[in-house]
């Protein structure tokens, strides 16, 4: 039992959707990364400004440090609509001149005047994106650096960084979902010649053996040459069993000739009546098996033809007058009216001479062996296309329900007969993409048909 | 300017008392609870506390319990100040002050959704509430009230009725010995909706401002802690005019029959809208946000209009009003937005520094 490999079409998908979807999600992270950087960076000029103005309102009056905080700093930051404020002022001793007291100075340095100092952190439970930003003074009764910390909660940030992402991300999906959409069809559009190749292995006649030669792409040339090179070797392989097999038979027959002559002179010296009866039976048997050692010539010839030779435009006419000269002897036993009907015009199909004469043949022998008591009527005629080539005796003929056992290889063998002779005919006329068939039209009459399609079609 | 001089002298002598006075205020002072029975089998408590008249809220309770009769309402009444020192008392110990909180001093819930004492309240009703009047959906404004001027009509004479925040400075300054001790207006060191009022006064126009204070400390300005007792004291005759007081509680006392004219400002009038806000800890927060829904809700907002504060977000006057048919339309109405910048109002150095400044120059004149 071979192991069932998952097939290529989803290994190439897997393996893509694999990278696609890591490609994705690392393109996912590095745009929440940008996009939270745009966020803040936008966001955090607000919060500058604020710092900026907030440091700004810091003045000396009467002596001492004071701060009227302008509105414009609170609408500033109120740009971002969600985020709640909180703010510090220290004053030069370290004392929170207004605002929330325990909000933390971030950085244990001042900030220097043009940059001010940015960090995360959290206040009252809740994230907050801090600045500090430092003024010094250098009044007569006040001296030193004031801090101004800013808080801003980091909800407008945080959103706007998905928002910028969620939109990123959609695009990032729709590019993934063409790309994957543009592979399965790349890779249905690929894998095509490999089906071709299949459908024509597929489609194949049994017998054929010649090369593939259906167009592929480089890709799968070795693949092809590879099956070309076994169907060559088969076919040497085939061709050396037919041999085999017709080299057998010829052998065969020549010592059976040998034999049967000796075995007739033989007869002729014999007196006694018993030894007479013995030699007459082996005459019989010598006789069956020269018939069949034939019939098994005449089968691995065909066999070897089909599919090997190329058809070319046959006479039916002559090959069936020379069917009838092979196939009824010279001498017989009793007296056969043998009448072949032919139509005017001259009869062509597209097939192999010698196989269909060899079908013909083994028809008449068989009629003549089994059938014809008085009469044989050998018909030929085109109509619609198609060539009926018809043998009809006044022998007892084959019952019906034998019909489909007899063109089968020793389907339905008869006493004496190799049950050989009309499946070689029906191996030729499937060849020919034809039929073989049966007819009894009344007690007097049995007919053997068969059908080829003419040359017109 | 020599005058100038000797009226600081003279302040000095007073400016420690009335420095004091905003931090020890936080005391809760004026607390008054009223209970409304559910109207049909009690089910749940919704505790209201408040900065806002009781007389005001009662048809807005009344509705809300028809909706939903289930509901027994508490209802604890504050001066505004208080109220703030209450519910920021309660939240840094991590508790709630009932279930919500409403106050005309929207600047205080700014500031303590600010600090996280808020809870965010999402709903077609607060969706549908205007920008400046809702902050993160923590707080919103729920009226539309015109800060305006009052006088009693038998005391004040037609052509003496400032249309401006301009000409009420001039009349005083004009005829200081018919209007010396009439007008009132809020002490802002007690009430958190007076020092609101006057802070965006002085942002709208420092000059006219700083005259207006000049006058009215000349005129021996009468202060006090609430609208309420001013209203008293217009009806009784005991003063004529009335500065920055709120339209609606104004409008209250003239339909029930109070000799009393009510003038928009025509150079700007304030709009103040009254905030409610769902504590972080409220233990009944959803009766709380159902509450809260409701008064934004147009069934809420139209009882609103008809029976509590008069006075509709489109900015359509009620008969009788004297000013601009529509404040909004005319472009002259300033809402004082619910959002942070608010906090800049809740500076605390800001705020001792602005109390002192009118401090030195109103009531230092006006104190007897």
């Amino acid at each position: 039992m071979v192991r069932r490999e998952p097939s290529l079409f989803a290994r190439l998908i897997v393996l893509i959707a694999m990278v696609l979807a890591t490609g994705a999600a690392a393109l996912t992270t590095a745009a929440w990364y940008y996009a939270r950087a745009a966020a803040n960076e936008a966001y955090d000029r607000l919060l500058v400004g604020a710092a900026y103005q907030m440091a700004e309102a810091v003045h000396v009056q009467d002596g001492t440090l004071t701060v009227e905080l302008p509105m414009s700093a609170f609408e500033l930051l109120a740009l971002s609509e969600r985020d709640r404020i909180f703010y510090r002022i220290v004053d030069t001793s370290g004392r929170t001149l207004t605002g929330y007291g325990d909000l933390p100075l971030p950085g244990s340095e001042p900030p220097a005047p043009d940059r001010p100092a940015l960090s995360n952190g959290t206040f009252m439970g809740a994230p907050v994106r801090l600045v500090r930003a430092s003024r010094a003074f250098a009044d007569p009764s006040v001296q030193g650096r004031v801090d101004v910390v800013v808080a801003q909660t980091v909800e407008a940030r945080t959103a706007l960084a998905r928002e910028l992402t969620l939109r990123a991300v959609g695009l990032i999906l729709a590019m993934s979902t063409l790309a994957l959409g543009g592979t399965i069809f790349a890779i249905r559009h690929a894998l095509k010649p490999m089906a071709r190749v299949g459908a024509v292995l597929r489609e194949r006649d049994p017998h054929d053996v010649t090369p593939i030669t259906v167009a592929t792409p480089r890709e799968l040339r070795p693949f092809v040459s590879a099956i070309n090179t076994f169907i060559a070797r088969l076919k040497s392989r085939m061709d050396l069993m037919q041999q085999f097999v017709a080299d057998t038979a010829h052998q065969i027959r020549t010592p059976l000739a040998a034999l049967k002559s000796q075995v007739d002179l033989l007869s002729h010296h014999l007196g006694e009546p018993q030894a007479r009866q013995h030699l007459a039976r082996v005459e019989e048997r010598v006789d069956q098996l020269s018939r069949l050692v034939g019939q098994l010539l005449s089968h691995a010839m065909i066999s070897h033809r089909a599919g090997a030779v190329p058809f070319a435009p046959v006479d039916v006419t002559e090959t069936v007058r020379r069917a009838i000269r092979e196939a009824v002897p010279d001498t017989l036993d009793r007296d056969i009216l043998t009448m072949l009907e032919v139509p005017p015009q001259p009869i062509e199909v597209r097939g192999d001479a010698i196989s269909l004469k060899e079908a013909v043949k083994n028809v008449i022998d068989n009629a003549v062996r089994h059938g014809a008591a008085t009469r044989l009527t050998v018909r030929l005629r085109e109509e619609n296309g198609t060539v009926e080539i018809e043998v009809e005796d006044d022998g007892p003929g084959i019952a019906p329900e034998l019909w489909p056992r007899v063109v089968e290889r020793f389907g339905a063998p008869s006493p004496g007969g190799s049950g050989l002779g009309l499946s070689i005919a029906a191996d030729v006329l499937a060849a020919h993409g034809g039929s073989l068939g049966f007819r009894r039209d009344n007690e007097n009459s049995f007919a053997v048909v068969m059908r080829i399609a003419g040359r017109a079609s | 300017m020599k005058r100038h001089s000797i009226l600081r002298h003279r302040l000095a002598t007073l400016c420690l008392s009335i420095l004091t006075v905003p931090f020890s205020a936080t005391l809760p002072h004026a607390q008054e609870a009223t209970t409304f029975p559910a109207v049909a089998a009690e089910i749940e408590v919704l505790s209201i506390h408040a900065a806002t008249d009781l007389s005001a809220m009662e048809p807005l309770i009344r509705d809300f319990q028809a909706l939903f009769p289930n509901t027994r309402i508490e209802f604890v009444e504050y001066v505004t100040n208080d109220l703030y020192a209450a519910a920021a008392e309660a939240c840094r110990q991590g508790k709630a002050l009932g279930d919500v909180l409403l106050s005309s001093s929207v600047d205080h819930l700014v500031k303590l959704a600010n600090d996280g004492c808020a809870r965010g309240i999402a709903s077609p009703e607060t969706a549908a509430a205007p920008r400046w009047a809702n902050w993160r959906g923590d707080v919103f404004g729920f009226t539309f009230e015109p800060v305006v001027f009052v006088y009693n009509r038998s005391k004040v004479p037609a052509g003496d009725v400032p249309k401006t925040h301009l000409e009420l400075a001039d009349l005083l300054r004009l005829k200081p010995e018919t209007y010396a001790g009439q007008v009132g207006t809020y002490d802002i060191r007690l009430s958190g909706i007076g020092f609101l009022l006057a802070f965006y006064d002085s942002q709208e126009t420092t000059t006219t401002f700083g005259r207006l204070l000049e006058s009215l400390g000349r005129a021996h300005a009468v202060i006090r802690c609430c609208t309420s007792q001013i209203l008293d004291e217009l009806e009784a005759g005991r003063l004529s005019i009335g500065y920055n007081m709120l339209a609606s509680y104004a409008y209250a006392r003239v339909r029930a029959g109070a000799n009393l004219g009510i003038v928009m400002p025509a150079d700007y009038t304030l709009v103040l809208s009254r905030g409610a806000m769902v504590p972080a800890h409220a233990p009944r927060a959803d009766a709380g946000t159902r509450f809260v829904n409701y008064l934004l809700s147009s069934r809420g907002q139209e009882v609103s209009r008809r029976e509590a504060f008069f006075f509709g977000a489109g900015g359509e006057m009620p008969p009788g009003v004297e000013g601009a048919s529509s404040i909004v339309r005319t472009g002259i109405a300033r809402p004082i937005a619910i959002g942070p910048a608010l906090l800049a109002v809740q500076d605390h150095e800001r705020r001792r520094r602005f109390i002192s400044d009118w401090g030195r120059t109103l009531v230092e004149m006006s104190t007897p």
